[in-house]
């Protein structure tokens, strides 16, 4: 039997300007990993914002869980917010914390409320541990005194530390060097499974991507162009989708683009 | 057309500058309202009140008390010099002292703030919106408004009145220091003068004028800051806009002072 799907996009539209998002539908099941391709511009980070409200569309909604995001009322973006958790591109650490007190944010309000200082003291210390990071080491530090792939990992280990059922991930291995892509990617992938969370990837590395996910989506011109499986992807017809997929349908389609 | 568009084009800009007041009036009213229930529900994060009241407050101590013997001087000199030998010379005083209260005190410790915190505040949280990290708050089920807009206004409202309160009497100070070694004005003689015309209704009105800045300082310049985007030029352009929007409102509210509480 099929289950209820976990996130709903409904005709999601959102313009700036120029339409970005021109009704997009997709449903995304219950501990899946799934991926989101497409050129830059295309509207990838705006779909995963607005899962929890941090784009509103202009026409459409999104369902977490079967709550209208949009429709619901401030209960149901609030809720939204506690299920899903965002990891950010550049890892959006605030400044003025330590790491410590940055992983400290993850932990919803009501949650830190009901913990004794050393029961959330604990939670941060896993929630390190769990993306390889050194605890005592780290939690003193301040943003400005970690490295990139470190930043990272903090901003995911603020992600998990309150337990989400879903895991929104903006372009995670972006501007990592290939060493820290492989182990970030890693990490994404063991983290869905122990966890047991739903994960959407925005991203614009196909392979990492194809590797770690159940199905992966494309994004063009506003609409999803390619839904299906890792396989279906590698071996669709699809020009654009093949130029995502190698270099010389990359440089064939440029090579169009020019000639037009 | 041409004739329409020429006709078009200062209707446009009236409606779009009526637009863009009204799209400010709305976001610091939220922003108010926000700081209002906040507070009501005493929802302030003490640890960010606190060290605002140190980052505003006792950081901007010596700038203040720098531009206040320097005001106090200027005063007292420029008062001796307008002084003829018509008009008393403890007159002096009274001309120092209520300079200094009613105008000089809270417009340049505002000046002083606006330069020194207000533009701070404004980079700090621009730069917070363009690097996500207001998104993160929010993702996060955090409002941004009760953990950085909140304790911001909250502490302008308290260290304004204190440090207009220190600027009133070190530029006093200063004043009759001053008017005793360049003009001869002994020390009680000038508080004499100072005295002879003080109302402390003055003292009030002071007061009264710095916690309307210690309000508007921070609540633009939070309300800009929020707006910042473009990246670091943008938390440029959005500083050097907060910066001349606070020293406006400033001297727009000076302005309007006198005819409110001293008629």
């Amino acid at each position: 039997m099929r289950h209820p799907p976990v996130l709903r996009y409904l005709g999601t539209h959102k313009a700036f300007g120029k339409p970005v998002l021109k009704g997009v539908d997709l449903d995304i099941q219950e501990g899946e990993m799934f991926a989101i391709f497409g050129p830059s511009g295309t509207g990838k980070s705006v779909l995963l914002k607005s899962t929890i409200g941090l784009v509103v569309p202009d026409r459409g909604d999104v369902e977490v869980r079967g709550d209208s995001v949009f429709f619901g009322g401030r209960s149901a973006l609030l809720a939204a917010r506690r299920r899903a958790r965002y990891v950010f591109q550049h890892s959006a650490l605030f400044d003025s914390l330590n790491v410590y007190e940055n992983v400290e944010t993850g932990v919803p309000p009501e949650q830190l409320a009901r913990l004794s200082r050393g029961e959330a003291a604990s939670a941060i210390w896993r929630a390190l541990e769990l993306v390889n990071l050194d605890p005592p080491q780290v939690m003193p530090l301040l943003p400005g005194e970690l490295s990139g792939g470190m930043k990272k990992r903090v901003g995911i280990a603020r992600a998990i530390v309150g337990r989400p059922s879903i895991l929104l991930w903006d372009e995670p291995t972006t501007g990592l060097d290939p060493v820290n892509t492989a182990a970030v990617e890693r990490l994404i992938k063991r983290l869905s499974r122990e966890l047991r969370v739903t994960s959407v990837l925005a991203t614009h590395d196909v392979e990492g991507a194809l590797w770690m996910c159940d199905r992966v989506g494309m994004l063009e011109g506003g609409t999803l162009r390619f839904l299906g499986t890792p396989d279906d992807f590698r071996s669709s017809a699809d020009p654009v989708v093949r130029a995502f997929v190698d270099r010389a349908a990359a440089e064939a389609a440029l090579d169009e683009v020019e000639m037009q | 057309m041409t004739g329409d568009s020429l006709l078009e084009r200062p209707i446009r800009a009236i409606g779009r500058g009526w637009m863009a007041g009204a799209e400010h009036a709305g976001q610091m009213g939220l922003l108010l309202w926000g700081t209002v229930t906040t507070t009501a529900r005493l929802r302030i994060p003490l640890r960010v009140f606190a060290n605002q009241l140190y980052v505003m407050g006792v950081q901007s101590i010596p700038i203040v008390v720098v531009t206040s013997i320097l005001s106090g001087i200027v005063t007292s000199q420029q008062g001796g010099y307008q002084i003829t030998a018509t008009v008393p010379l403890y007159v002096l005083g009274s001309v120092t002292a209520k300079s200094i209260a009613l105008e000089l005190a809270p417009v340049l410790t505002a000046i002083v703030l606006v330069g020194r915190v207000g533009a701070r505040i404004t980079a700090e949280l621009g730069t917070m919106v363009v690097s996500e990290q207001m998104d993160a708050y929010r993702s996060l089920g955090r409002d941004p408004l009760i953990v950085l807009g909140a304790p911001r206004i909250l502490a302008g409202l308290v260290v304004m009145p204190l440090l207009v309160g220190i600027a009133n009497i070190v530029g006093l100070i200063s004043g009759m220091v001053c008017a005793q070694i360049a003009l001869g004005l002994n020390f009680e003689t000038f508080l004499f003068g100072a005295r002879l015309f003080w109302y402390s209704w003055d003292l009030f009105y002071s007061l009264l004028k710095s916690l309307a800045f210690g309000f508007a300082i921070p609540l633009i310049s939070i309300h800009m800051g929020l707006r910042a985007g473009g990246g670091a030029e943008g938390v440029g352009r959005i500083t050097t806009a907060s910066v001349m929007f606070q020293t406006l409102t400033i001297f727009t509210l000076d302005a309007m002072f006198p005819a409110l509480f001293l008629d």
